[in-house]
């Protein structure tokens, strides 16, 4: 391997040892620029269906289509109660818009109103700070 | 000065025993009626879980207070309280009154918007149904 290009190059710069070198490149750098090419991709319906988006990104275009059939509109929860104030004291209904380990969850999940979301990052915040839901969950 | 209302949590070690809360208790009512204030309400929440570790605790003792009043100093007074007493290991304060006044405003808003609906036809039945659920929101 290391003998080819050095004898090779003045000889036949074209044929071998270039070949090597590319596919090396191709390996590292190739993949990567087809995710980024499906998440460019993505970034367009990822404003209505972000959660199924992630998990199928994968299989693209055909599927893409199909998924604005399915989607079911999401309603705000808090909207539909009438809340006006999200109380912080309730851990138990804000445990509800957060991640396992603790993660404020996106609007596009959630379906919450941008001023719901606004109250509801609040309490949480409330929240965390006496110690009524985590920071980050300790494992 | 317009009054104004507090939330005020404190949590103090799960070993503290009952007098020694009551005692603290009974100083923030103290101070607090010292600086023109009142505690409006007193709830003892109990031992809970901490969701992270407080000074090296798992659990702690909720106490849950109300607070209104017009000065800044009486806060300023009763954190330093808190501060200093020893089985607290942590404490907040958040000021509520203008976000009560939001959520009132908006119940309004809500209960005249549903006053005007029944005079629409095909918005009509579903206005009861609207002011019902208003109720118990507050």
């Amino acid at each position: 391997m290391a003998d080819q290009p050095k004898n090779e190059p003045p000889a036949a710069p074209e044929a071998t040892p270039p070949a090597t070198p590319q596919r090396a490149e191709g390996r590292s750098s190739g993949p990567p620029r087809r995710e980024g090419g499906y998440g460019g991709g993505g970034g367009g319906p990822r404003r209505e269906g972000g959660p199924p988006g992630g998990g199928s990104g994968g299989p693209g275009g055909p599927r893409r289509g199909k998924r604005q059939f399915f989607r079911k509109k999401k309603v705000c929860r808090f909207c539909v109660e009438h809340v006006d104030f999200i109380d912080y004291k309730k851990a138990e209904l804000l445990q509800a818009f957060v991640q396992d380990r603790g993660k404020i969850l996106p609007r596009r999940m959630t379906g919450t109103c941008s001023r719901h979301q606004r109250w509801l990052g609040e309490a949480i915040k409330r929240a965390r700070n006496i110690a009524l839901m985590p920071f980050a969950t300790e494992l | 000065m317009e009054e104004r209302l507090y939330d005020l949590i404190f949590i103090c070690r799960p070993a503290t025993p009952e007098e020694d809360v009551n005692k603290i208790v009974a100083t923030l009512e103290h101070s607090a009626t010292e600086h023109g204030g009142k505690v409006d309400k007193v709830e003892r929440w109990g031992t809970r879980r901490l969701a992270y570790r407080v000074a090296k605790h798992r659990e702690g003792f909720y106490v849950y207070l109300v607070v209104r009043g017009t000065k800044a100093d009486m806060i300023k007074e009763l954190e330093r309280r808190l501060k200093v007493a020893d089985p607290v290991i942590k404490y907040q304060t958040i000021r509520l009154d203008e976000e009560l006044k939001r959520q009132s405003k908006l119940a309004r808003h809500r209960e005249r918007r549903a006053g005007r609906r029944p005079r629409k036809p095909a918005a009509a039945p579903q206005a009861p149904p609207a002011a019902e659920q208003a109720a118990p929101a507050n």
